[in-house]
């Protein structure tokens, strides 16, 4: 009985792998890429599958990371999850948490990409000890400038940006010569660029050791009153990038802007649109030299079958491999995770033609993975109105903020 | 006579101020982007052909076709045969169940949101026509409005069609809906109306773009800002005149028939 | 002649429907609204009134019912007021008034997307035909879509647009309702226009001024599709109507119990407001008429 059950059992086995052999797996993946950096990862996808006869990923742009993040979790229920996705390193925890994704660890032992990742790289898709997401792109903000917009207001040399300070001046100075032209000073900073001038005054929105909320800290809130001054108090920034903070940059693209704060996967755009005329500076140390990494990484849904997780797991292999991270990183602008990206042929002619490329790279000493709990989800979710309201001077900020951080305790008494 | 021309024209230029914004839409969309950011005017099919085409506006405009149209002939086959019922037969039950349908006129529809989503989860339903078209099919106000109509309706018609031997499903075929014609049509075009105009629902309980409607493909189009820097606003208003268009051709057509239908139920 | 069943068999589908898609999830949303869920946990632990006493003492909420309530009690008289005073221009069956109905009615069926699409560029700051034309009469041009102080006109404007149309062809029905004789009557007792107005019209056009007051309230009290298209629910929440509000808490940041109790202490009070109006209104209606 015994034996009949075993060879019947091994049967079944020798046919699912015969078919599988035959059939092609199918990995449906979520991302957020359209427009140039949409199609680089196109081709990245298009060089996996001619690599891997095997397995056919069915890649769909969903929106932006916060649309990733309202579908994903509105898929929940439905059980109509993807099998891999796109998840921004700030707010995979809650789906960890919840036992949305897949652990990572066992995969990334036998890889040896665990040897070539670089340790910032490996260290933003850990959260409690364990790893659930492999970085595909990796950020920081940078200072944006248009040289041409700043020498048209008479800066012919790019002045020290280093702090609130000197960067409100130079905005000024844009501003009061350019302003009737419909050119701004700066572009209001969207979420990524908020968080990051929080860091460099030295301060958090939430700890990312302790989990404290730092939101109404007196140096966040000095950083938030610099931001909303520059939209309500000096008029230096338009308030479209407040109420849509891609308006700001696409302004920026456009040239009516002087300056922006901004993701390095916006460095390729940048370029394309501005050319000569684009520098790329560190973001000023206020308080602290301290910018923040952002970017996303790849999960796995812990419901996709087990043979569909093993093909996601080789196409985030290959996607942080050194060949297809130097085409991205090339592409798009996005950090290489990879020690062997910049040896690779593409990464180095990019590095040596375009040096503001690197001035991400170069603010790796000072960057910093943030906080990934669940309530960090909800906090972001939650920012952009705190946020409209203060820059708009619709709210005072300091007593915003301490409402705002009541909120997210209250929150993360709840959820985490 | 000469004051009469007079106030023709002057309602003509007054209908014309009143719908500038549609007409420009349509103006517009005949635009080519580089020439409306220089600020000239040159005449071009492009954008038309990059909505139907690249943007899957062809697509979309199927799918609310189907949807819009199943919802209809579907919400006015229950919305008779209930009113047929309402309006004829005294029954058990019979006035607490009309009373149930009525309410749902001053029920706000997004209660329902959150558990029909779950619902249509449970079901597995999500993401398919099934899921757009199933929460729209119950119409409380056609039912109601027909009822009303019927009983309008000398009942010596059905009895003489009973006495012929008929079924009632006969003397709804053969009596009632002939006569109810004009009704049917006019609850016809408003479900249609609604539904094709319908956002939240499929706004919550679509991902999969290839089931899009119009309205969520425009607002979508318009939200994720075709264009490089700037918007491409010919494009997006050529997506906004295939959305209007259908209905303002059937609104020249049967504008009289949905008047009516209007009016009707609010005035009885 | 029939069985006793065949009314029964004949309202079935009907009555399913409006059961599996109406009634049943009003006491869905009732039981979600005591729990805690994210569409993420497996089980949905039961808090009570937590839901409630978090919306109640949360800023988003007031601010939302501030904005609605703000919404309706200048957009529903605007529109009646213009409706009716628009209709009895054009009550009259002659071509003119026939064109002019039909353009005014047109906006009312068509899509709403559409059209706060189409207001989103008319209001745009750079390239909008509203500053342009301010631009030309050398004004300073206005941040429609982002000055709180401005949006919610916006959002007024763009609806009053869309659903005049109906408003006054309803108005036209109810005028055409009014029997000659009473204007006649009027007419030979001295009155002048205003004052026919006054004393016949407004009076005898209360059914249809207290039907349109009561869907209109209702109606104000669930736009959504305009305000998501146009500012969802920004600058600063100055246009979050109720329905944004429960959408955003429901379907962005997933937390279903307290969208379950805004939704339900949303319809707890639109069917307050319909019982009142019916009783405070029906008496008048029938005292004037």
């Amino acid at each position: 009985m015994r034996h009949i059950f075993k060879t019947t059992a091994l049967t079944g086995l020798l046919a699912c792998a015969a078919v599988s052999a035959q059939a092609a797996t199918t990995v449906e993946f979520w991302h957020s890429f359209k427009g140039a950096s949409g199609e680089v990862l196109d081709g990245i996808i298009a060089e996996f599958e001619a690599a891997n006869p095997g397995i056919d990923i069915e890649a769909s742009y969903i929106g932006n990371y916060n649309d990733i993040v309202a579908k994903l979790q509105a898929a929940i229920p439905a059980r109509r999850a993807p099998d891999a996705v796109i998840l921004e390193v700030t707010r995979y925890g809650l789906f960890a948490d919840r036992g949305v994704l897949a652990e990572l660890d066992g995969y990334l032992e036998a890889d040896p990409l665990r040897d070539d990742l670089f340790g910032f790289a490996r260290e933003v898709g850990v959260y409690q000890g364990k790893t659930w997401i492999v970085p595909f792109n990796s950020s920081t903000p940078v200072l944006y400038v248009n040289k041409a917009v700043f020498a048209e207001a008479g800066m012919e040399e790019i002045p020290d940006l280093g702090d609130f300070d000197a960067i409100l001046a130079a905005a000024q100075t844009v501003q009061q010569s350019l302003g009737d032209d419909g050119i701004s000073g700066i572009a209001a900073p969207g979420q990524f660029a908020r968080w990051g001038l929080i860091m460099a005054n030295d301060s958090d929105l939430i700890d990312s050791v302790s989990g404290d909320i730092l939101i109404d800290a007196p140096e966040t809130v000095e950083a938030y009153e610099w931001m909303a001054s520059l939209v309500s108090g000096h008029g230096v920034a338009s308030v479209d990038g407040v109420t849509e903070e891609d308006n700001g940059r696409d302004a920026f693209l456009a040239g009516k802007v002087g300056m922006m704060m901004n993701s390095t996967g916006n460095f390729r755009s940048a370029k394309t649109a501005l050319g000569e005329d684009l520098a790329v500076l560190p973001m000023p140390c206020n308080r602290a030299c301290s910018v923040p990494i952002g970017g996303a990484g790849i999960g796995i849904l812990s419901s996709a079958e087990a043979e569909v997780q093993q093909a996601a797991w080789r196409f985030i292999s290959y996607a942080a491999g050194a060949e297809s991270n130097a085409k991205w990183f090339a592409g798009t602008g996005y950090m290489p995770i990879n020690r062997n990206t910049a040896a690779q042929p593409v990464a180095a002619a990019a590095l040596e033609q375009e040096p503001g490329i690197t001035v991400a790279i170069g603010q790796l000493d000072v960057a910093r993975g943030r906080p990934r709990p669940p309530v960090v989800t909800w906090m972001r979710a939650s920012e952009y109105d705190v946020w409209q309201a203060m820059a708009l001077g619709q709210r005072e900020v300091a007593p915003a903020l301490e409402d705002f951080a009541a909120r997210t305790r209250a929150e993360a008494a709840r959820t985490n | 006579m000469r004051r009469d021309t007079l106030w023709s024209w002057a309602a003509l230029a007054a209908g014309l101020i009143f719908l500038s914004p549609v007409l420009y839409t349509v103006v517009l969309s005949f635009q080519s982007v580089e020439a409306y950011y220089a600020g000239g005017f040159s005449f071009t099919l492009k954008n038309y052909a990059q909505a139907f085409g690249q943007y899957d506006f062809l697509r979309y405009l199927l799918n609310s076709i189907l949807v819009s149209g199943v919802v209809t002939l579907g919400g006015l086959a229950m919305a008779v045969t209930a009113a047929f019922a309402f309006a004829r037969f005294d029954f058990p039950g019979g006035n607490l169940m009309f009373a149930a349908v009525v309410a749902t006129l001053m029920i706000p529809s997004h209660i329902t949101l959150i558990p029909n989503y779950l619902t249509l989860a449970r079901a597995g339903l999500l993401d398919s026509y099934a899921g757009l078209i199933l929460p729209a099919l119950a119409n409380g106000f056609a039912a109601f409005f027909l009822r009303q109509y019927i009983r309008g309706i000398p009942r010596a018609l059905d009895e003489a069609a009973y006495m012929d031997g008929a079924r009632p499903r006969q003397v709804l075929w053969r009596v009632i809906v002939p006569i109810s014609r004009p009704a049917i049509l006019s609850m016809g075009l408003y479900i249609f109306i609604g539904e094709w105009n319908n956002y939240i629902w499929p706004l919550v309980a679509l991902n999969d773009r290839d089931l899009y409607t119009l309205q969520i493909g425009l607002a979508q189009l318009y939200k994720e800002n075709p264009g490089e820097d700037l918007v491409n606003w010919p494009l997006v208003m050529a997506a906004s005149t295939i959305t209007i268009l259908p209905i303002l051709l059937g609104f020249l057509l049967v504008e009289r028939h949905l008047v009516r239908g209007i009016t009707m139920g609010a005035v009885k | 002649m029939h069985s006793r069943a065949t009314p029964y068999l004949l309202v079935a589908p009907l009555i399913l429907f409006v059961g599996v898609f109406t009634y049943v999830p009003i006491l869905t949303s009732l039981d979600l609204s005591f729990r805690e869920w994210d569409f993420l946990s497996p089980d949905r632990p039961w808090v009570g009134l937590e839901n409630y006493r978090l919306v109640m003492s949360s800023q988003e909420f007031w601010n939302s019912v501030r904005v609605t309530a703000l919404f309706a009690a200048i957009s529903v008289p605007l529109r009646l007021c213009l409706a009716l005073g628009i209709a009895s221009y054009l009550v009259r069956e002659a071509l003119p008034q026939r064109l002019l109905r039909g353009a005014l009615f047109l906006p009312s069926v068509t899509s709403t997307v559409a059209i706060a699409v189409v207001f989103s560029w008319l209001f745009a700051t750079d390239y909008g035909m509203i500053n342009a034309a301010l631009a030309a009469l050398g004004l300073p041009r206005l941040h429609w879509l982002q000055d709180p102080g401005l949006a919610l006109w916006v959002i007024i404007i763009v609806n009053t647009w869309k659903q005049l149309g109906y408003d006054i062809v309803i108005y036209i029905a109810g005028l055409q309702a009014i029997p000659q004789d009473l204007y006649d009557a009027a007419a030979v007792d001295g009155g002048r226009r205003g004052h026919v107005f006054r004393r016949v019209t407004v009076p005898l056009v209360m059914p249809t001024t207290y039907f349109l007051l009561m869907i209109s309230v209702i109606e104000a009290f669930q736009v959504f599709t305009v305000v998501d298209v146009m500012t969802r629910g920004g600058p600063a929440g100055a246009t979050d109507m109720l329905v944004n509000l429960l959408y955003r808490v429901g379907f962005t940041l997933f937390d279903i119990g307290t969208g379950s109790a805004i939704a339900v202490l949303l319809f707890v009070l639109l069917t307050a407001l319909a019982l009142i109006k019916s009783r405070v209104l029906g008496r008048r209606v029938h005292y004037e008429a």
